[in-house]
């Protein structure tokens, strides 16, 4: 059973588009990212689930409670931990009160094993509190009681460097005793490092699931190529190509036989033989073939301009597991 | 079990206390002052010197005693109108706040029901409450008796036992606002003001010969004045006020659960 299922879940403010017609599945122990723009609906999606506020249509389950059955949900929340992305305390409480208190409302099995990793000064009035400070206390209000599902809205923002990698190989450690991830981001890194499978939200709506993996394995590789011959763009007009630059001479040094080189740069998203095939036809002086960063990827389905570049990359690359989008 | 109800009064403590403290003082100079200004200020003399209506509308009447006297310097506005507007605005505060903030944000994500959050954070309410009625209580009787003009220790005793249910029907009123306005300052206007008008349309009703307009106003079911000067003792206005305020409360929880916290 999935541990989050949305079927068509729209929720609009009056007139305004919150969410529409998201339909997923969150299975279990798996960490499941769900990216988009400020703005886009992450975090009234997070919401909807999380029953703070009813779905204007459709419907969803969090941990087989039905969002909108006030009594299922409260008691599916008790193996649930929230991260909000501005945790917010009353300001003259101790960070050693507030624990308290939550763990009473949830349970406190694990808190002092949290406080090892991350320790939010808790003898000192919120009030007083660093955002890294509040967002550490957030974490482990979020995780004390042992929640199964972890439901996490930019669980990142605030803390420094050293303490998001600690936040991620604490996530990475979690999921392999089986906890479920599900959590809202743009910072792409953090959704390499962790994330199985993402869900990306623009304008409310979801336009694609896909497991990381597939995703950077669509977007191709990078290819930068220096050849001694002078070619044009229609060289390498081999399907899979895409976005074709040819630039002039690159300056060398001197030893490099001192005459015009051009370097062709292109997106590939096809095997490599024909790709080598075709390049081993030129006067090849250097070859790197790396990974094109996530960020490509994303940067197609925010960007509306490349709104009709996206379904003909899908074609040449593998079919996405996961849903396909409704978008 | 009632850790939030725990919570709620410990974060009001700090507040509760001055605010007794406060009242006490205010409570401790009125009770001081009135020998000196019984036996100094021939108020009948004064009274017929006013229109008729002023006198009525204030009591002023039965200012000749110090029962009366506390009534209507203490009781009939700093206590009933003050503290009553006061408590209603603090209870407008309390969940449209912690909403306006996303504070309640990490309290609604466990397992706990709104119509409980909703219930304890009201019941937290009850410590100002207690507080005030302990600290004025103390006050006026010790201060009385410092004087040598003892009142009542029933009659005193009744006036704020009754002033129990009247200010929890003001905080559920301000549960209502809280829950019901869009935003902390709209909620705690309609509170206090709530209070502060329903103790004018009352008084204005009344002077006005419209007093069953002033029906609406939980003023009409406790009179301070006329526990002290006569020993009325208003039972039934007691229940009535306790009706309401559980009619107010489950107003608000229905309300609370469901609405969108966002």
């Amino acid at each position: 059973m999935a541990t989050i299922r949305t079927d068509n879940l729209t929720k609009y403010y009056g007139d305004v588009r919150g969410v529409e017609d998201l339909s997923f599945s969150v299975e279990a122990g798996e960490v499941f990212g769900f990216l988009g723009p400020n703005g886009a609906g992450k975090t009234t999606a997070i919401r909807t689930l999380l029953g703070f506020q009813s779905p204007t249509s459709g419907s969803a389950t969090v941990l087989g409670a039905d969002v909108t059955d006030a009594a299922a949900l409260r008691d599916a929340r008790a193996r649930v931990g929230y991260l909000p992305s501005e945790p917010a305390f009353d300001d003259r409480m101790t960070g050693r009160r507030l624990l308290s208190y939550h763990g009473a409302l949830r349970g406190d099995v694990r808190s002092d094993e949290l406080l090892d990793m991350f320790h939010p000064p808790l003898d000192r009035p919120v009030g007083d509190y660093s955002r890294g400070n509040r967002q550490m206390l957030a974490i482990v209000l979020a995780f004390m009681h042992d929640p199964d599902l972890l439901i996490m809205d930019e669980p990142t923002s605030g803390l420094d460097p050293l303490k998001q990698e600690t936040f991620l190989e604490f996530v990475r450690t979690e999921r392999e005793q089986g906890t479920t991830f599900f959590f809202s981001s743009h910072v792409l890194s953090e959704v390499r490092k962790v994330c199985d499978r993402v869900g990306i939200i623009r304008d409310g709506r979801l336009v694609e699931v896909a497991s990381v993996d597939s995703l950077l394995h669509r977007s191709g590789k990078h290819v930068r190529l220096t050849l001694g011959d002078s070619v044009d763009g229609n060289a390498f007009d081999l399907p899979g190509v895409h976005d074709v630059t040819v630039g002039g001479g690159a300056r060398r040094e001197p030893s490099d036989r001192g005459d015009d080189v051009t370097t062709v740069s292109f997106t590939y998203t096809g095997a490599y033989e024909p790709l080598l095939r075709r390049v081993l036809e030129h006067d090849l002086r250097d070859l790197s073939i790396e990974e094109a960063p996530l960020e490509d990827v994303f940067m197609r389905f925010y960007d509306e301009a490349a709104e009709e570049a996206a379904p003909q990359q899908s074609v040449d690359g593998d079919a996405a597991d996961g849903e396909a989008e409704d978008a | 079990m009632l850790e939030t109800v725990r919570y709620e009064a410990e974060k009001r403590l700090l507040g509760s206390l001055a605010l007794a403290g406060g009242l006490a003082g205010f409570a401790a100079m009125m009770t001081l002052l009135a020998p000196g200004v019984l036996g100094e200020v021939d108020v009948a003399a004064l009274a017929e010197q006013l229109p008729p209506s002023f006198v009525e509308a204030f009591d002023l009447e039965l200012m000749g005693s110090i029962e009366g006297f506390l009534a209507i310097e203490l009781y009939e506005f700093l206590w009933l109108v003050g503290l009553g507007a006061y408590i209603a605005y603090s209870a407008a505060g309390t969940l449209a706040g912690d909403i306006e903030t996303g504070r309640i944000d990490t309290l609604l994500a466990a397992p706990i029901s709104r119509e409980r959050v909703l219930t304890e954070t009201y019941l937290g309410l009850l410590l100002p409450i207690l507080l005030a009625n302990v600290a004025v209580f103390a006050t006026v009787f010790a201060g009385t008796r410092f004087v040598g003009d003892p009142i009542a220790a029933v009659d005193l005793l009744v006036v704020h036992a009754l002033s129990v249910p009247y200010f929890c029907c003001c905080a559920a009123f301000g549960m209502l606002a809280s829950v019901s306005a869009p935003g902390r300052v709209v909620a705690e206007g309609v509170a206090a003001g709530g209070v502060v008008g329903a103790f004018l349309l009352q008084t204005v009703s009344e002077a006005a010969g419209f007093s069953w307009l002033g029906a609406v106003a939980p003023m009409r079911y406790y009179d301070p004045t006329g526990v002290l000067t006569a020993s009325e003792y208003d039972l039934a206005g007691a229940g009535i006020l306790l009706g309401a305020t559980l009619v107010l409360l489950a107003g608000s929880a229905l309300w609370f659960r469901e609405v969108d916290v966002s």
